[in-house]
């Protein structure tokens, strides 16, 4: 790691986290869908296409509120339980969409971050690595992003960026304390064999 | 943020790759270790045809596989395990593999990045990131093994990664990553490895000191001390005495105090075990001990802790 050239380049860390970090918050949703309280979501496309987790879009409809404040109510248009996704889609247009990365190119070691809204907590970010990548009984045979970086139930549907702040993975589960993430070429699978990106 | 930095323009891009290739790299070294029923542990190719992994992590003696940084499977052998400082050495069939880069663990310092790296059971390389936390002295475990430098790490050590190198941020390997008491996660330095790793091979074991003895630490009334001129209060009290061990041989007596060994003065188990490292077997030592109220020096021969039958 050639950490002592760092000084000389013409940003500085602490800045671009902070930067990307504000990124990520603003295509970050909380989505309410039940009583059980917020998860996260991900605005995908600027026409009002937001993904998360299956199991925080439990119910038809969600409440969805944006990092600005705006709130929409939301229809789920596509669900898949045991990938653990969901497509909501609000009536909007020129949403702040993430960007998105492809998540079969990673490594392990790489710098990622999450955003997430952790025990009521707006907009919250925790770093780490990618720790493993690759296959695991969960309890079916399924492909994972996982990763060394701390998350809260609240995360559930929230990003996982690289350190460029594309959105590589969709934060879903704890296991062991490892953080594992549906990722993005999975999402993108999703929403093509559902056909919601198309709504 | 319109457009995205390259890692020419963007100091944490170039981290983030700078930490992927490390673990890459030390990877290479990096097996899978298959000795226990569930979770599989990791272990380092340490040097050529050696594997070094966490000895906690090691529940069976026979049967044990490793899986290459190629994806290859192999059976290896126990070639001997020291409990006391966590290490197991596994014999690797000839193979053309890389060897860990060494480095020294007295290089780090608290705050350093360093990368705990290791291999789960179908041959992905697994990481995890954190700082060396805290740095102290030589210690000595509670098996009493002799670690030759404290380092604690704010390190999540995943169970498929315990055994994996501690690399540090110029990729070189400073230790293994082992869990210690309290979900502590500490590293066993390169050095103390080294040492142990030698004397598994030489002798398939680590001699350790025994006295024959049962003992508990006892304080000592203030006018015995002022009396018979001892440095502390404290002492350990003889329970007992193995037949035919060293301390018997020497004339040592159930209700014996020790206040000192080798002028080094004990007041718990702690101490004793301390005086008994490996380089002591078959030496003398001087014991000083209260008996009947007046102090009584003797010298025992150390002898070697029997092994435990496996």
């Amino acid at each position: 790691m050639n950490i002592q050239a760092a000084p000389t380049r013409q940003t500085d860390l602490a800045a671009e986290f902070a930067a990307i970090a504000e990124l990520l918050c603003r295509c970050t949703v909380q989505i309410k869908s039940d009583r059980t309280g917020f998860g996260s979501g991900i605005i995908w496309h600027p026409d009002g296409l937001v993904i998360t987790n299956a199991h925080v879009a439990s119910r038809p409809d969600a409440t969805v509120k944006l990092w600005d404040g705006r709130v929409f109510e939301a229809a789920v248009t596509a669900r898949d339980s045991v990938r653990d996704l969901a497509a909501l889609t609000l009536k909007a247009t020129d949403l702040p969409a993430a960007t998105i990365g492809d998540s079969s190119v990673l490594r392990v070691g790489e710098l990622v971050l999450a955003v997430g809204n952790p025990l009521g907590l707006v907009g919250a970010l925790t770093t780490g690595i990618i720790s493993r990548l690759g296959f695991v009984e969960t309890p079916k045979r399924q492909e994972w992003v996982m990763a060394d970086v701390r998350l809260s139930p609240g995360n559930s549907g929230g990003p996982l960026a690289d350190a460029q702040g594309r959105v590589i993975g969709v934060n879903s589960m704890i296991v062991g304390g490892l953080a594992l993430a549906v990722p993005s070429h999975a999402v993108k699978r999703f929403l093509l064999i559902s056909g919601a990106e198309a709504v | 943020m319109s457009s995205f930095p390259s890692e020419r323009t963007s100091a944490l891009l170039a981290l983030s790759n700078d930490l992927a290739a490390t673990v890459e790299q030390a990877g290479q070294c990096v097996v899978a270790v298959k000795a226990r029923s569930r979770i599989s542990s990791s272990g380092v190719h340490w040097r050529k045809d050696i594997v070094v992994a966490a000895d906690e992590t090691i529940r069976r003696s026979e049967d044990i596989t490793v899986t290459l940084s190629d994806g290859r499977t192999v059976s290896v052998t126990l070639a001997g395990r020291d409990p006391s400082t966590d290490i197991a050495v596994l014999k690797l069939p000839d193979l053309d593999l890389p060897v860990a880069q060494l480095g020294e663990a007295t290089s780090l310092k608290v705050g350093h990045l360093v990368l705990a790296v290791g291999r789960s059971d179908e041959g992905s390389l697994n990481a995890s990131l954190g700082t060396v936390s805290a740095l102290g002295s030589a210690w000595h475990s509670s098996y009493g093994g002799l670690i030759d430098q404290f380092v604690r790490l704010d390190l999540t050590l995943y169970p498929n990664i315990e055994g994996g190198p501690l690399v540090d941020a110029a990729g070189q390997v400073v230790g293994i990553a082992v869990s210690g008491p309290r979900r502590t996660v500490l590293a066993i330095p390169t050095a103390t490895v080294n040492r142990v790793v030698n004397q598994l091979l030489e002798k398939g074991r680590i001699a350790r000191g025994y006295l024959g003895l049962g003992m508990q630490p006892v304080r000592l009334p203030e006018r015995l001390k002022q009396t018979l001129n001892l440095p502390s209060l404290g002492g350990v009290i003889v329970v007992n005495v193995e037949p035919n061990g060293p301390a018997e041989q020497a004339g040592v007596t159930i209700g014996d105090v020790i206040v000192a060994l080798d002028n080094t003065p004990v007041s718990d188990t702690r101490d004793v075990q301390a005086m008994l490292s490996p380089d002591r077997v078959g030496k003398t030592i001087s014991v000083r001990m209260i008996r009947g109220g007046t102090v009584v020096e003797l010298d025992m021969t150390v002898g070697e802790r029997p092994r435990w039958e496996e």
